[in-house]
């Protein structure tokens, strides 16, 4: 399967996922770096191939979030062309509509 | 000819180091191109022992005419106030500093520690350091926010960690040579010539910024350091980008953070663990702004500017 396939596979599982109603932990939102840190390095500790965990941890939704309704459009992570969040403890294809709590802008 | 003295205080030769690879002009250039009397150097002095207190003492009771002196370090004033842990030729070097200032027709501090205090003045401080005019954003330092040295300017701040070979040896060629009183110093006694821009000023990464694409890890070839790294560039003052290191590159050109070492709270956060090259956030949103900007602003112009974003600014593009 081609990088893009790939990507593509990968985009629809979490999307499906997100669907079906995956629970994931969107608070506390990291107020500090050390709170920023403490999701990282829980990340860094999952397999690789732990995607549910991932999504789970770092808090996905499948929508705009909060009361600035903040999503992965404005994210210094997310590759806009490629549609790719490129914080390198995530690293998975995102929608630009989508959110999670490792959000930075 | 113009009689130059350079001293160490509490330092690492860092800055010393950094004179000695000077290009424009060389250290070299100093003495036969513009005629500068280098009385004596911790690298480059030949006297030792009571040759060299005499030298001192007769450079303090005006027998020597003293045209620059150059500081290189902290003013140690540990224990107690005393500067007993530095002594020099025979006593503290704080009162050698204090004396030689006020016979100096020009006084520079080169280097953090000298300007401001830098590493050593960071908390708690055990050797109670200061700079020569300045501890950290505080005006007065050492010698009182009144000195002027004999030419009538005050303290002359080189900033940096160190500082660029080349700032220091055209700052000093400018002394030297009578065209001190057209400097310019900025707030902090920095030469406005240096200091007035940003070391984000020629940044090769400013494309980057612009699109508010980051890099996530060091050394990328894509991706402005700022966002994620830590990258103080856009509210340092320093020409690192405009007068490059080694002729050649600079640290974030080469794919590493600025830390911002030529403004006064460097080290910033007092070194904190998490601190160092990691961008600070409150909220997801960066601590501290580019120079000039709010963060309402901010906020509208990432989504402007992620929402233009080419593909090419996601790629590398300074290719091997």
């Amino acid at each position: 399967m081609s990088a893009n396939g790939k990507d593509e596979a990968v985009l629809k599982t979490i999307s499906d996922m997100m669907a079906a109603g995956l629970e994931t932990q969107t608070e506390p939102f990291p107020e500090t770096e050390k709170e920023f840190g403490a999701i990282l390095t829980e990340l860094r500790h999952l397999d690789s191939e732990d995607l549910k965990s991932k999504l789970v941890i770092s808090g996905f939704v499948n929508h705009p979030y909060g009361p600035d309704q903040q999503r992965c459009l404005e994210c210094m992570y997310y590759l806009v062309h490629r549609k790719w969040c490129d914080l390198p403890e995530l690293s998975v294809p995102v929608e630009p509509d989508w959110w999670c709590r490792l959000w930075r802008i | 000819m113009a009689n130059l003295l350079w001293l160490q205080g509490g330092a690492c030769s860092g800055n010393t180091m950094s004179f000695l690879n000077a290009e424009e002009p060389s250290a070299c250039d100093l003495v036969t191109d513009f005629g500068i009397n280098v009385l004596w150097h911790p690298s480059l002095g030949m006297e030792l022992g009571e040759n060299l207190q005499k030298l001192m003492r007769a450079l303090v009771s005006g027998q020597v005419p003293l045209d620059i002196f150059v500081f290189e370090g902290s003013v140690v004033k540990a224990p107690n106030g005393t500067g007993e842990w530095n002594r020099f030729a025979g006593r503290p070097m704080m009162d050698w500093v204090r004396e030689l200032a006020n016979v100096a027709s020009f006084t520079v501090a080169v280097g953090d520690c000298a300007t401001w205090g830098g590493i050593p003045a960071t908390a708690p401080n055990p050797s109670e350091s200061v700079g020569l005019q300045f501890l950290k954003r505080g005006h007065g330092g050492f010698l009182g926010k009144d000195y002027k040295s004999k030419a009538g300017l005050p303290v002359i701040n080189i900033p940096g960690c160190p500082a660029h070979p080349d700032w220091i040896t055209q700052i000093v060629v400018a002394v030297a040579t009578g065209r001190g009183g057209d400097l310019t110093l900025d707030e902090f006694q920095r030469p406005k010539t240096f200091f007035q821009s940003f070391t984000q000023t020629g940044c090769t990464r400013n494309m980057h910024f612009a699109y508010k694409v980051s890099a996530t890890e060091f050394g990328q070839r894509k991706g402005c350091l700022f966002y994620d790294l830590g990258c103080r560039g856009p509210m340092t003052h320093s020409p690192c980008n405009r007068i490059l290191w080694n002729r050649q590159s600079s640290k974030t050109r080469a794919g590493m953070p600025c830390m911002g070492c030529t403004e006064p709270e460097f080290p910033f956060y007092d070194l904190a663990p998490g601190t160092v090259f990691k961008t600070q956030t409150v909220m997801g949103v960066p601590r501290d702004m580019p120079l000039g900007v709010d963060k309402t602003g901010y906020v509208k112009l990432t989504a402007a500017a992620k929402a233009a974003s080419p593909k090419w600014a996601e790629e590398d593009i300074f290719v091997v």
